[in-house]
Formats: structure tokens, sequence, C-alpha cells
């Protein structure tokens, strides 16, 4: 029915009205009202919280968040990660739905495809657990594997050194899958006979990825870019389930830290926290939106 | 164009190395799951179990003094409510929208979907906490089911296909005299039919997978899903690697299983729902 929609007498108007009711209500109670509910309880003495007359405190919580040395911390390498991860995956799907695309691949696809999207739908804690003992010192398949391969241990998640790198591992096979089906769904309407009219002219195989198919590739890469960058910034499951924000608080994420606040029945810090990453994640997004956009209309 | 042999099998030995980066974790799983333990500990690189060993799901059978069968039907019937619910109201809501998207209501509507789907969900769930509570719904399944009933993906593939319907359809309708209320049930919902079965299938995957608002909404295990008892699993005393693995196993196995069958679908499906958004 496209933008024009279908007249209806003035008097049907509340039928529609009915049909969007629930999802309405539904809107209003779990999402709206609760971030209104955020931002006032941000402002509030966490004590009184959640009492019928909360003390209200102006931005004493922001004050308090932003002079706390773990949450400066905490902030930072939740910077880190997200910089890490985003550049990880989406490289790595580029590269792979390139090669799931390319004329190189013929039987099989299906299968592949398959496989790279499974760990998508697999529950994540359960991928989480999994990998949290393959990377185990004792019970784990990939100290064993090196050893065999005569090569030294990784630390894994016990080591503050390399914790974020087996996070990052962990992620990136949770996570890739998704992206890899976007730069797929967008390789399969870029124009093949471009490609093949560039090979005419002589221009190799990377030479045609690198000046014909990467530009085509913008709108994927403008959504992967802000779906990962806004995933990674509240990366928390994959905490809860390997690290527990550790070893010595380095894999303690600005989501993880927000919430063993609240848990803590620190709701005003909680909340403050909770509102200050929300308005970077809208910033990045609408940065990254800005910048995709005006690139397109080049 | 014919590709060099030697170049196709370098491609397809990346391509199989990247699938077992993929895959290796589910076979660990299930060796981890029918191995006993000290074998694991032994050779934790075998590929194939010496001995079927079950105890690990004996050893199971209750989890935080709740037994194993709880958590499963808590996950079927949390997952298929929150599934049927959602698509119903889903659907009626993006139709309603994609209708009359001339409406202020409806165009403030969807503005504050929109933004509710922009905050990072994890912290939302924390004034959730606040508002369930307000309403007296913590620690109940309706609490859990109607928190889990929306999410964008969903939306978004109803309203991309509800605005690719031709408005003649419906305008031929009405003038034959039928009611709005017979239009969308007679009219729309038949051509839906498809779209109405991936969005279901998408639900049902990610709703399955849910595990922060249910141990956030719950009071106690009794209300708690597989993801849920898995991850309470993993911070009991003593550690049961035997146990968690079979956990996992069967956290995994239905979600595994519902993919497979309907893969094709399921991939399209996200892949529209995420860039309309």
């Amino acid at each position: 029915m496209s933008q024009t929609a279908v007249p209806t007498s003035a008097s049907k108007v509340w039928v529609f009205y009915a049909f969007a009711l629930p999802f309405a209500v539904l809107t209003i109670v779990f999402g709206l009202w609760p971030i209104v509910l955020s931002l006032i309880v941000s402002l509030t003495d966490s004590a009184t919280a959640l009492r019928p007359e909360p003390r209200y405190v102006g931005l004493e919580n922001y004050r308090d968040v932003f002079g706390d040395p773990i949450f400066l911390r905490s902030l930072v390498s939740t910077v880190i990660y997200t910089v890490a991860a985003v550049v990880l995956n989406l490289s790595f799907a580029l590269f792979y739905a390139l090669l799931l695309n390319s004329t190189l691949i013929g039987p099989g696809r299906t299968f592949l495809k398959v496989a790279m999207f499974l760990p998508v739908v697999t529950p994540d804690i359960a991928g989480y657990a999994v990998w949290r003992w393959l990377f185990d010192s004792s019970f784990g398949a990939i100290n064993a594997g090196l050893s065999l391969l005569h090569l030294p241990p990784f630390g894994g998640i016990a080591s503050p050194d390399t914790v974020m790198i087996a996070v990052l591992v962990a992620e990136l096979w949770h996570h890739a899958g998704f992206y890899i089906l976007i730069f797929l769904a967008n390789l399969a309407i870029c124009d093949r006979a471009l490609e093949e009219a560039a090979a005419i002219d002589g221009a190799n195989r990377w030479q045609r990825k690198f000046f014909i198919v990467l530009p085509q590739l913008r709108p994927a890469l403008l959504i992967n870019g802000i779906y990962a960058l806004i995933q990674f910034l509240k990366t928390f499951t994959v905490v809860v389930v390997m690290t527990k924000g550790g070893p010595n608080g380095s894999t303690n994420f600005v989501s993880y830290y927000a919430y063993n606040l609240f848990d803590q029945g620190r709701y005003g810090e909680a909340t403050a926290m909770a509102s200050i990453l929300f308005f970077i994640v809208a910033a990045v997004a609408l940065v990254a939106y800005r910048i995709g956009d005006r690139g397109s209309a080049r | 164009m014919k590709q060099p042999l030697g170049l196709r099998l370098l491609a397809y030995s990346v391509a199989i190395l990247v699938s077992i980066f993929f895959l290796y974790p589910y076979w660990w799983m299930l060796l981890g799951a029918f191995r006993p333990t000290e074998a694991v500990l032994t050779n934790p690189l075998q590929l194939w179990p010496e001995s079927l060993d079950f105890s690990a799901f004996e050893s199971i059978a209750r989890v935080s003094g709740v037994p194993i069968w709880r958590y499963i039907v808590n996950s079927i019937f949390i997952t298929a409510a929150s599934t049927v619910i959602g698509v119903a109201i889903t659907a009626l809501g993006a139709y309603a929208l994609t209708r009359r998207p001339d409406l202020l209501a409806f165009k403030m509507l969807r503005s504050g979907f929109l933004l509710t789907m922009m905050y990072p969900y994890m912290l939302l769930v924390i004034p959730v906490y606040i508002v369930i509570f307000k309403l007296g719904l913590l620690g109940t399944y309706t609490g859990i089911i109607l928190f889990l009933a929306l999410g964008p993906v969903q939306f978004f593939l109803f309203e991309q296909f509800f605005r690719s319907i031709p408005g003649e359809i419906i305008e031929a309708a009405i003038v034959d005299g039928a009611s709005e209320a017979q239009v969308f049930l007679m009219v729309v919902m038949p051509v839906s039919m498809p779209v109405v079965a991936t969005v279901t299938i998408i639900t049902f995957l990610l709703n399955w997978a849910q595990w922060f608002p249910v141990l956030v909404i719950s009071r106690s295990p009794d209300t708690y899903t597989l993801p849920v008892a898995l991850l309470n699993m993993t911070g009991e005393l003593g550690v049961n690697f035997q146990g968690i693995m079979a956990i996992a196993i069967i956290t995994t196995v239905p979600a595994t299983i519902v993919f497979l069958i309907a893969q094709r679908r399921v991939m399209q499906g996200m892949a529209d729902g995420s860039v309309k958004g």
C-alpha cells in the first residue's frame, strides 16, 4: 500500500487505534516508561529510589560516577574493546563473505552458510559457557592443542594480558555470522556485469574486489558498522559467563559494572551509568549514520 | 569463468578451516557431556568418546534445588507464549501503523518504539525491573512473557511486508462492504502467512536464547529458563564440567533443530529485518 494510505472514512479511525492498542501499551510500559524512570532514578538517592517519595539529589550520581576511577577505567576498556571487536568482526566478515560469494566456491555453499550462521542462533549463554571451558588450562582443548604443536600455552581468561583476546574470539564466534549474512545479502544485489567488464579490461582479482565490489558494499558496511558499534559498546553476556569482569577488572565493561551496582542496590549510580552509556551509543550511532549518509550522497 | 584448480583448493581449505572454527565447539560440547570428566582432563583433544558416560544427565536432575524438567517446561512455555503473543501484537500494531501512517499518534508511537529499541537492552532491564516491581509482576510468568513479546526485527519484517501489499486489494474489499477487521483477517492475513511463519520462527529462536530479563524478573529459580539455569550452574560451588556441558546441549539442541529445518527462511528474514532498521 506504499506511502499513500487507502482512504478510510473518519469514523473508522478507531478501528486502527484498537489494532495498535496492545502494541502501544507494551511499547510504553516496557519501553518508554522505563527509560523515563531510569532518567528520574538517576537523579535520586539510591537508598530511597524505590520508595514512593524518593529523595532527589540533582546530578550528584553523575558527579559520583565521573569521579569514580573504576568507572573511568571501565569506560576506557569498553572503548578499546569495542574498537578491536568492530574491526575484527567486520574485516573477518567481509573477507569471508567475499570468499563465500566468489566463483571459487561452488558445491557445499549452503553447508558453509549454515555453519557460519548456526552460532548466531545458538543461545549465547551456552556458546560462551563452552568457550569458557575451551580456554581452560586443564580441561580446555585450546591449550592441549597448543602443547601438541609445541607452542607456548595461551593464558585465556585467567590472565589479564590475554583475557580480551579470549573474549574477542568467543564473541567473534557468536556474532560474525550475522555480519557475514548482511554482507552476503548486499553482495547478492551487486552488479556482476561491472566485475566482468573490469576483468575484460584487465583488472586482476584483487583489483576487481577493491575497486569494483567494495564501493558497492557501502550499505552493508554502514549497517554492519552501526550494529557492531552498538553491539560491542554494550558487551555484557560474554563477561557474565566467561570472566565476571576479571581478572583484575580488565573486562569490567560499563554495562557489567552498571549491573553490579544495580545488584548491590546502588540504583542511582547504576541508572546514571546507563544514561551515560545510552548517550554514548546514540551519539556514536548518529555520527556513524551521518558519515555513511554523506558518503552515499557524494 | 573457469577457475584455476589451485585457487579453488585454497578457497575450500580456508572455508573448511573457518567452518571448523564455527562447528568444533559443538562437537567438543557433546564429547564433554558424554565422556567421563577424568578422561577429558587426561586428553581434552580426543575426537571420539572412548566410552559413553550418561552420569552427567543424572547429576543435573536438580539444579539450584529445582528439577531440570521444570526449566525445560519453563523454557518451552515462556518461549511459546511470548512468541505467539508477540507475533499477534506486532502484526496488528505494524498493520495499523502502515495503514494510517498519517495519524500523529502513530507517528509518535513508531518513533517511541524505535527509541526503545535503540536503548541498550541490558540497561533497559534495570528500569524495567522497577516498572515490573511497581506493577506487582515481579516473579511472575506474565511479567517475563510480556517483556519478551516485542522486538525490532519482528516489527520491521511486518512493516516491510504490509507496505508491499497493493492498496487496490484492500480498496476492493472495502468497496465490497468488508469491515476493517474483516479486511485484516480475510484479505491481509491469508497473503501474510509466509511472513508470519518467518517472524514466528525468528522470534522463537531469539526468545529461546533470552536470559537476562528472565533472571531479573524472576524471584526464585522456579521461573528460570534453561539458559538461566545454565548460568546459575556455572556459579555454583564445585565445578560440574560434565553437567554444564549437558545443560548446554539441552539448551542448544532445540534451537539448532529449528534453525536447520528453517535455515533459508531464518537467514533471509534476519537479513531483511535488519537492513530496514
